[in-house]
């Protein structure tokens, strides 16, 4: 009856009518993920979609990649150059000559007035690969200032750290294939289905297709932790006493694997007799971890005894006191059960920006191009021979991160400032004194896809940043998989590329007259592809092209020129592993194993801030919001900031469901909404950290030794009840956008 | 059944490209790859990977309720029609195309990414506050032994589509082919009744564009062998898409049911579960609903009262404003003005002398004209809370199914009616006819003889109280909603029939009373008729109340949860109704009481019948505004912020609403 209508209403779809298929990599995380962008005849984007045969997701696209498309148009795009005198006069808009000239003249009046390293310059994890080695030349080739970051400083740099002091170089060593092969896979602070939901997807698979035990460490009860066979809810911040106890149960139960320790790894007895230390037994580890000894010794004998065994991580360990310890913790409880370089045996630190590999490689932040550093003097000559400079021009060691580029600013030290796509006033712990820093300097350059960025209210310079597809260019993912962005469309209003920018203000600088840049970003590919090549370098991209890169949808380094027809995707497979043969990039081609002692430096819970802070991300929105705050279908599932708080410990401070609160910690306050979940524990609270003007005011960040990376994740706060009123009125204000 | 879809296995569409199909699990696609690359509906990606293939082997031949899976056998309608997807006159290449399909959700691995819906709503091309499909969730447990399940929900295309029957306009169609249930925005008037009745929450009104949309079953994907673009964006793998009772690869159960999912029984949803994880006893809801889901003996889940908000009392008279205000005129304006016509019109066929003689005075006709005007403003609001108020005549197309369509073809025949008995009493009027003379020049017997006049009137007027009757019947049919469980209550019929009776009475007895008081006559036998039908529709009214308290107390569903915000939100607004209603009953009976006995009487007592008046209309105002607001429907369990009811009220209550991107739609009247 109800089918049998004769006149059956009209089935309208919207049709997209794609005349051409751009092939593109995602801008937003590290995973890597292939985008074709679907432009009309007249050469609009009219959608998009995962690229079914690029092996890293497949097809699949999380929240963000599949609306990515929409945000070449949203608001608060920079139109034009902006310049003043002052950051609290109005912008005048300038042409891109004048605003140009104006910045390099101010840059060279600071320089000559306070000296060449007054100026810093920090940039970030979002820019192609060839902009970065772009922005290295124009900094370390030109500028000359020593104090030049980016801002991976505050997610990747103790994986950097970590890897470096483990395995003597940067890079990890696994790939997601490695799901395919393990026997169990441990999280470190690492919440896929959130922060990675493709890679997440990659891991499902595998389970599904072969099921293996997955163990999850996280204070809070995400998703994964949910899903893992076991949940590990650790105390914040004392992930290396948890490790350390299980390599305790492992050397003291001879589950080792003694013969690889002997062959590849040194410093073997010292770490022996750390971990053996009756401190880390799990009798009195477990009181400093909150993991009981028998779970201790059920996860130890589970990870020893699987034939391969892997672990990932991501903030919960990059982002504390102890990121690099914990990071090179890690390698050793990889190194002791011999689980580097073999299929399902790694320790694969899953990124955060979608290129904060490519600026590790290639931007000269920590050093030189190429995984290169300003220590070595051979290094040195081999980049000022092949850019034409002296070498004496370079610093003979690396200069402040940008962790401590703020300090410096606050001391004096800096005077002026170029930020490159990041926020830091948002982004950046206590953000009351990143506002006091930025109010001192005499120079401040912004440049960004977005004029309504929060940091650009401090600004005397704003070069508006082409975002995206509108411009070529390479990304590395988390697995080294080197990954392109084809040039879709034209650069929005009179904003320019990156590569453009730094082009143009190379020409206002000596030595940009002397070392060559190159007009094209495959131009500058291909003095990268010059420098990676080298017969013990890992980081080699001499084999690839613009092309086979996309015919690949992707290829991993090191994909050497030197090694023709490999096997694999038509001979355009890169290596999937690292240090298969186990010689690692120490001076004695052995890894080293790292003693990581747990001194708890952290800010704990008291009597007066009882609650543990902690921050994280949400899958809809990435970093400040710039972008995903603009998009409706991505911010309309998290708005306005909220905090994850424990019910019962708001019954207490009588505190309800989706009221607001009033937090404050020794550095400021924030106001937010409260959800009461038992996802957190009765003493933590959890609150995301994308939204400006909120967790940031809270947060500590003491820095981590190696990496100079802050502990987002561990300080302690006070809950407040708040005017309902007041507090709303307060929240909708600081909703720019 | 095809050979094809016997014999072979998943190969990649271009074997000589460079990258090998990534998952080896032997699929067996409805539509062979190369097959699908040469439909029209939709463009197969490059490589496209087995996920995103419909794979069923079998197709059964019934469902579990019974009905045939096939849709010719069904329904004996062709095969191969063309569906005409945006005029493509192709017809898909699917051999299942005639099959019912049906959603498969696997809540025990949402990882509530939200991609379904992302994908859902850049393919549909849908802003931020419209959504075809949904995901909420359900929490319980304790720290650390905590757990959440997602529920991923669209529209779940069902067997009895509720949607379909309930809309006015007949803008859903149910198709033979995939059994897909697909709604013209184009067609639709923006009544919004389909969102009242679906269980799913699954047609989306848009307030801005004033028409429903809802999941279109991707069926341009479907006619080229591909699953949805929900399924096939799914990350975690908890969405899969076949021919309905199912079970994809990989899975175990077909449940028709899962913490927070409304009961199956009312539409015969086109969904299954697989939900193996166990959960806590009590499963809360993060929203702003004052719901939870206990677990019962065989382990199912049912709704209970989670009381959010305490037990403190509130007035929140504001709140009582909302955008169903319109129908809470519209009805009480019906109700009285054919009570007000019924107790005239029949008072005088039954011979009850005060209305006799009423009837033949000089003040029928204009009692009668002002009913008439106060039905046509009701009317008129009625129909400006439509999306497209301009579309209303629409509302007749569905009278086969829609009860909405039966009010609203009772209502205008009662209007109409009302006006032709109105036209033909004219002649019988002494003003009429004084006016008439004096207009016209002529005697208004010449036109037309007052006893036929007479005679036709009274032909309408039996025609207007049959369509009185229809229409007050099916006007509590709409509301006697199972989705709704706060008004699928007899209390619907005894508050619409108590308001029939008392502001009928009140309406036709003031214009009575007030007559015969200004003409100096006796009015205590009108006072007396027209306060026993008053009081006896307050007592109705309140009789009815009592009912519904004392079942929506010990309830299990929604309307648990609606009486819970009644207590508390409303709690101080619904003690004062209520005592009102109490106090005014025994006034009003006491009035009438004396004035049988004329104990009571002269001018006093008209002025405390004023007061009863006023009373009444109150109570009925604040009554119906708490009717339309209280009702909680069996609606899914939303997240933090989108579809959570507190939120948006709280985002339109700061201004946040006033960002598109926020996702909700700020007040628009």
């Amino acid at each position: 009856m109800l089918f049998g209508r004769k006149n059956r209403k009209p089935i309208t779809i919207p049709q997209k009518k794609v005349a051409e298929w751009k092939y593109t990599t995602c801008n937003y995380c590290s995973t890597g993920c292939a985008i074709e962008i679907g432009l009309s005849d007249e050469g609009k984007v009219v959608t998009s979609r995962g690229h079914a045969g690029a092996d890293v997701n497949r097809g699949k696209l999380c929240i963000k990649g599949l609306l990515e498309h929409e945000l070449f148009e949203s608001p608060g795009r920079g139109t034009q150059p902006l310049t003043r005198e002052k950051f609290h006069q109005p912008f005048k808009p300038a042409e891109w000559d004048q605003a140009l000239d104006y910045t390099a003249a101010k840059i060279k009046e600071i320089q000559t007035k306070y000296g060449r390293d007054s100026f810093a310059v920090i940039s970030t994890g979002q820019l192609l690969t060839e902009e970065f080695y772009t922005l290295g030349k124009l900094v370390r080739g030109c500028i000359g200032t020593n104090n030049y970051d980016g801002n991976t400083t505050l997610c990747m740099a103790s994986a950097v750290s970590g890897y470096k002091r483990s395995f003597g170089s940067d890079g990890p060593p696994g790939c997601y294939g490695d799901f395919e092969h393990t026997e169990c896979l441990m999280a470190f602070g690492s919440n896929l289905p959130e922060q990675h939901p493709i890679i997440y997807w990659r891991l499902k698979e595998a389970k599904e297709k072969r099921n293996f035990p997955l163990i999850v460490v996280d204070p809070r009860v995400t998703m994964l932790a949910q899903f893992a066979d076991i949940h590990l809810p650790i105390t914040p911040g004392t992930d290396c006493v948890l490790i350390n106890s299980m390599l305790h149960v492992i050397f003291k139960e001879g589950l080792e694997d003694r013969a690889y320790l002997e062959a590849h790894t040194n410093n073997l007895a010292e770490l022996e007799a750390l971990v053996l230390d009756k401190r880390y037994d799990p009798i009195h580890a477990q009181h400093e971890c909150g993991i009981d000894e028998d779970r201790i010794r059920t996860v130890a004998r589970l990870y020893a005894k699987a034939k391969s065994a892997m672990s990932i991580w991501t903030m919960g360990i990059n982002q504390s006191t102890h990121g690099s310890d914990g990071v090179a913790n890690i390698n050793n409880l990889n190194l002791c059960t011999g689980n580097i370089g073999i299929p399902g045996g790694t320790s694969l630190s899953i990124t955060g920006q979608c290129n904060a590999m490519g600026t590790r490689e290639w931007s000269s932040c920590s050093g030189l191009p190429g995984y290169r550093v300003l220590e070595k003097e051979e290094h040195r000559q081999e980049i000022a021979d092949f850019w034409g400079i002296d070498p004496e021009f370079f610093p003979k060691q690396r200069g402040l991160t940008e962790t401590d580029i703020f300090p410096a600013i606050e001391t004096g030290e800096i005077k002026g400032l170029w930020l490159v796509a990041t926020n830091p006033m948002t982004s950046m712990p206590n953000t009351p004194r990143i506002r006091k820093a930025m109010e001192k300097l005499e120079f401040l350059v912004v440049q960004d896809c977005y004029e309504d960025v929060e940091t650009n209210q401090y600004s005397h310079v704003y070069f508006p940043a082409s975002v995206w597809a509108e411009k070529e260019g390479c990304h590395t993912n988390t697995e080294r998989r080197v990954n392109l962005v084809r040039n879709a469309l034209p650069a929005y209003a009179n904003s320019k590329p990156d590569f453009w920018i730094f082009n143009q203000m190379a020409k206002r600088f000596d030595n940009g007259h002397i070392i060559h840049f190159p007009d094209t970003p495959e131009g500058a590919f291909e003095e990268m592809k010059t420098l990676s090549v080298g017969t013990d370098r890992t980081l080699d991209i001499s084999g690839m092209s613009y092309d086979k890169i996309e015919q690949a949808r992707g290829i991993q380094w090191p994909y050497r020129a030197s090694e023709e027809g490999r096997k694999g995707q038509n001979g355009l497979k890169g290596d999937p592993r690292l240090y298969t043969d186990g010689k690692f990039q120490t001076p004695n081609g052995k890894a080293n194993l790292i003693c990581v002692d747990f001194v708890n430096n952290n800010e704990q819970p008291c009597d007066e801030y009882p609650f543990w802070l902690n921050s994280g991300r949400v899958v809809e929105h990435f970093h400040t919001r710039t972008r995903t705050g603009k998009i409706g279908n991505c911010n309309k599932f998290s708005p306005t900031p909220y905090m994850e708080m424990n019910p019962d410990a708001a019954e207490e401070l009588g505190i309800k469901h989706q009221e607001y609160v009033r937090l404050t910690s020794r550095r400021g306050d924030a106001v937010v909404m409260v959800q009461l979940t038992h996802r957190v524990a009765r003493n933590a609270v959890f609150i995301p950290f994308h939204f400006h003007d909120c967790v940031n005011r809270l947060t500590l960040g003491l820095l981590d030794p190696y990496s100079r990376q802050p502990a987002f994740k561990q300080c302690s706060a006070r809950i407040e009840k708040v005017d309902q009123q007041e507090a709303a009125r307060l929240n909708a204000e600081r909703r720019a956008f | 059944m095809n050979d094809q879809l016997k014999e072979s296995t998943l190969k990649p569409a271009n074997t000589v490209d460079v990258v090998e199909v990534f998952d080896p699990r032997e699929m067996k696609p409805v539509v062979q790859p190369e097959v699908a690359a040469t439909a029209s509906h939709w463009e197969v990606r490059t490589q496209e990977q087995p996920y995103a293939f419909l794979s069923d082997k079998k197709v059964d031949d019934t469902n579990r309720y019974g009905q045939k899976i096939d849709l010719v056998d069904l329904t004996g309608l062709p095969a191969n029609r063309s569906m005409y997807i945006n005029e493509n006159p192709d017809v898909g290449v699917n051999p299942n195309r005639n099959k019912q399909h049906g959603f498969f959700f696997t809540a025990d691995n949402c990882i509530g990414c939200h991609a379904c819906e992302a994908a859902c709503s850049e393919k549909n091309e849908n802003p931020a506050h419209l959504a075809f499909r949904s995901v909420g969730y359900v929490e319980g447990g304790s720290y650390p032994d905590y757990k959440r399940m997602n529920i991923s929900m669209a529209c779940n295309h069902c067997d009895n589509p509720v949607c379909l029957k309930g809309c006015p306009t007949r803008a859903y169609t149910k198709h033979a082919e995939y059994g897909a249930v697909l709604q013209d925005p184009e067609t639709c008037f923006g009544c919004g009744y389909c969102t009242w009745v679906c269980p799913y929450n699954a047609p989306q009104l848009d307030p801005i564009k004033g028409q429903v949309s809802k999941c279109n079953m991707c069926v341009d994907r479907l006619e080229v062998g591909l699953k949805p673009a929900c399924v096939s964006a799914c990350v975690g793998n908890a969405l899969d898409f076949g021919v309905v009772e199912n079970i994809p690869e990989n899975r175990e159960q077909a449940k028709t049911s899962i913490p927070g999912f409304p009961t199956p029984d009312i539409t015969h949803p086109n969904i299954r579960f697989q939900q193996t994880r166990s959960m806590p006893d009590e499963m809360k809801r993060t929203d702003s609903m004052p719901l939870k889901y206990h677990k019962e003996d065989d382990g199912t889940y049912t709704p209970m009262v989670d009381q959010k908000k305490g037990r403190e009392k509130f007035w929140n008279f504001g709140r009582l404003s909302s955008r169903e205000n319109p129908l809470v005129l519209f009805t009480l304006a019906m109700q009285a003005v054919m009570g007000a016509f019924a107790l005239t019109f029949v008072g005088d066929q039954l011979n009850i002398a005060v209305l006799s003689q009423f009837k033949a005075s000089s003040m029928y006709v204009p009692l009668l004209i002002t009913c008439l005007a106060i039905g046509a403003a009701g009317n008129f609001m009625s129909a400006m809370h439509l999306g497209k108020p301009h579309r209303f005549y629409r509302g007749f197309n569905n009278l086969r199914h829609s009860p909405m369509s039966r009010e609203i073809l009772g209502v205008a025949g009662f209007m109409s009616t009302l006006g032709l008995h109105i036209l033909f009493s004219l002649p019988a009027n002494e003003v009429f006819q004084s006016l008439y003379s004096a207009v016209v020049g002529s005697n208004i017997n010449d036109l037309i003889a007052v006893s036929t006049a007479n005679r036709i009137a009274t032909v309408f007027g039996y025609v207007c109280i049959a369509f009185t009757l229809f229409a007050l019947y099916y006007m509590t049919r709409c509301y006697r909603i199972e989705a709704r469980p706060f008004w699928n209550h007899y209390q619907v019929s005894t508050s619409f029939v108590g308001s029939l009776l008392s502001l009928g009475a009140l309406l036709g007895g003031g214009v009575l009373v007030g007559t015969m008081a200004f003409n100096g006559l006796d009015y205590q036998s009108a006072l007396a008729t027209g306060g026993a039908l008053v009081t006896l529709g307050i007592a109705l009214e309140g009789l009815g109340l009592i009912g519904h308290h004392r079942d929506m107390s010990k309830a299990s569903h929604e309307g648990a949860a609606s009486h819970y915000i009644q207590c508390t939100t409303f709690g101080k607004t619904y003690i004062l109704r209520n005592a009102l209603l109490s106090i005014n009953l025994l006034i009003a009976l006491a009035l009438t009481a004396s004035a049988f006995t004329g104990a009571f009487g002269g001018a006093l007592a008209l002025v405390v019948w004023g007061l009863v008046g006023m009373t009444l209309v109150f109570t009925s105002l604040i009554g119906r505004a708490l009717f339309y607001v209280l009702v909680v429907p069996t609606t899914m369990p939303g997240a933090f912020f989108w579809k959570n009811k507190g939120f948006e009220e709280h985002a339109r209550d700061i201004g946040l609403a006033n960002m598109p991107q926020v996702g909700v739609v700020p007040d628009l009247h």
